[in-house]
């Protein structure tokens, strides 16, 4: 690997299934040590972009480098170091999770340490580990996936939707893995199609839609460009207190829901002055709470498939 | 979930020095390891080895022997016209199958778990991993075929007896040279024993899909009965591969002849080379999307 080299660098990737265009034209650069998330509704490409990093299929055109590694100059040696899985982890039913394990290490080559019983232990599945893969638990299927993966010791991993099927106690106990992980080190490379989880794990994001980049920058340059929370809003009296709105308060926006209700858009500041104003006007206030976050309303205004795509991605601010 | 990744300077230092491609001899112990472990290829050997004890039992205890078939005038009072009656059944109906159901499903199963995608992002190459399938399936083939022989003949001559062995021409083999012919009668089955598991083979990466797999050449040498069984059909009878499981018939004959069974073994291994040829290149090139 060359000095400065990136653990990733995607340059200008695409990949056409039967004329429809799964990845276009798309280029990203995931520094060493960093922990870089891939953000997308259903069907954007991000899955379909990690299969062309693993080798499963082919690009069009364009290039995929892995630690300065190319599939076509190296071929397999291009996944040296590294290691993950595409949608959930699948393994052979019939084989426990340790002969899972141990055949997996057989093909990870010569060289790599015994890990199997260390591994078992940091997903926490010391004493399911002599039990046939066939009757585990789909989170307990997502753990081996992990264990596989540092099997190889990596220093990019790659996980597609991570939390995928998990419960609420196996989401947090994933995220906390990845986040102890990265702390040590690693680069991960992530996808998913949750705003929280990429805002609470990843350095920088690439959010993608219909194949395409529509945004590139960090975290921070996303919260910037989020547009004002949104909250909904049960009154007594709703045609009251939308006139309330528009009459006293024109820097924010108030209007029906389609769900029943009001939807109330501004400033906290205003939003506070707003919800002072109805009390005042004795409207009676039955609930007030928000719809979706800031970052989860820009991750919709930027794949809202509605909406015609950017013609470029917004870029803001460089990859470290 | 409790620890963090191993980010020694020693253990990288170890890494960056060894790391490489897992071998065909690692991916290959992967492959016999898997195969061991399913209960249909053990289940398949057992029945190799007791199918044939239940047959030559009963055959033996008919009062009738099955006259129309090849030895089977002799099979219940002699031991090798029996072990050569079981080949007779076995070549036409049970080998074609017994090697499929490994080599049909041994690509397939891995479309059908979902595995691809995990044993292709470890450090092993699509090539490697399809020359283990290929080597594991031939090997479970004729370790299948050794234990059908083995089994029938130890029984025949056990139930039935090791009389001298009335030939096809009339002729009297004694029972050493009369064993002789029979195991290499049964040795003649390797050529298109080998070549119905490279078809298989192929079936199983091109449907990715195990019952056509298994089912796709057991259906194609049916076919392949069927029209060597038709008249004027000359020229294209070589090139059937069900014709060579009838190559041993020239060991029993008196002079012996051997052309069938080198133009059995040149149809097998064409049938073999293009089965696996195919087979290779699709793999190859494949988009791995499923799973």
């Amino acid at each position: 690997m060359s000095a400065g080299a990136a653990a990733v660098e995607v340059v200008g990737v695409t990949k056409t299934y039967a004329g429809l265009v799964a990845v276009d034209d798309v280029s990203m650069r995931v520094a060493p040590g960093e922990v870089y998330g891939i953000l997308g509704p259903n069907g954007a490409g991000k899955t379909t972009l990690l299969r062309m990093l693993f080798g499963l299929i082919r690009p069009d055109s364009g290039e995929i480098r892995v630690f300065d590694r190319t599939w076509a100059d190296d071929d397999v040696r291009t996944l040296d170091g590294v290691a993950g899985f595409i949608e959930s982890p699948k393994f052979y039913p019939y084989l426990t999770g340790r002969q899972n394990l141990e055949g997996l290490r057989l093909l990870d080559g010569t060289g790599l340490p015994d890990r199997v019983e260390e591994v078992l232990d940091i997903v926490d599945l010391t004493g399911r580990e002599d039990h046939k893969v066939g009757g585990y638990s789909y989170g307990m299927r997502q753990r081996l996936g992990v264990a596989a993966s540092l099997l190889r010791s990596p220093r990019l991993l790659v996980l597609d939707e991570p939390a995928n099927g998990l419960d609420p106690g196996g989401i947090r106990d994933m995220r906390a893995l990845v986040k102890r992980l990265a702390a040590g080190g690693l680069t991960v490379l992530l996808s998913s199609h949750h705003m929280d989880e990429v805002e609470e794990i990843c350095d920088n994001v690439t959010i993608m839609r219909r194949g395409s980049v529509a945004f590139h920058g960090t975290i921070a340059d996303l919260r910037t460009m989020a547009p004002d929370p949104g909250h909904l809003l049960r009154t007594g009296d709703d045609a009251k207190a939308v006139v309330v709105g528009r009459l006293r308060h024109p820097d924010i926006v108030v209007e029906p829901s389609p769900d029943g209700g009001l939807v109330a858009t501004g400033s906290e500041r205003g939003l506070a002055a707003y919800v002072a104003d109805l009390v005042h006007a004795e409207i009676p206030l039955l609930a007030f709470t928000p719809t979706r976050t800031p970052l989860e309303a820009l991750f919709f205004m930027l794949t809202d498939a509605e909406a015609d795509p950017p013609s470029r991605p917004v870029v803001a601010g460089a990859c470290r | 979930m409790s620890a963090t990744v191993d980010d020694r300077p020693e253990v990288h230092a170890a890494l960056a020095a060894t790391r490489g491609q897992a071998g065909l001899a690692a991916a290959l112990r992967w492959e016999t390891r898997k195969l061991r472990a399913q209960l249909r290829s053990r289940a398949l050997l057992l029945g190799a080895l007791l199918a044939p004890i239940a047959v030559v039992v009963v055959v033996s205890a008919q009062s009738r022997p099955p006259k129309d078939t090849l030895f089977g005038r002799f099979a219940t009072e002699n031991g090798f016209a029996m072990a050569l009656l079981v080949l007779g059944f076995a070549s036409q109906w049970l080998l074609p199958l017994v090697t499929a159901v490994v080599a049909g499903d041994i690509f397939a199963s891995e479309d059908q778990h979902g595995t691809w995608k995990t044993v292709l992002t470890r450090s092993v190459s699509r090539s490697r991993l399809f020359w283990a399938k290929v080597l594991v399936a031939l090997g479970f083939g004729l370790v299948a075929l050794v234990v059908l022989a083995a089994a029938t003949i130890a029984t025949s001559a056990l139930v039935v007896g090791r009389q001298p062995l009335t030939g096809l021409s009339g002729q009297v083999v004694e029972p050493h040279s009369a064993l002789l012919l029979v195991a290499a009668a049964w040795a003649t089955m390797v050529p298109p024993l080998v070549a119905f598991t490279c078809v298989a083979l192929l079936f199983s990466v091109w449907s990715r899909n195990a019952a056509v797999g298994i089912a796709g050449p057991v259906v194609l040498g049916m076919v392949m009965q069927l029209v060597g069984g038709l008249g004027g059909i000359e020229a294209v009878r070589p090139l059937l591969l069900t014709t060579p499981f009838e190559a041993w018939h020239g060991l029993l004959a008196s002079p012996r002849f051997t052309g069938p069974l080198l133009e059995g073994c040149t149809t097998s291994l064409v049938w073999s080379v293009v089965s696996l040829a195919t087979a290779f290149l699709v793999l190859r090139h494949r988009d791995i999307t499923g799973g």
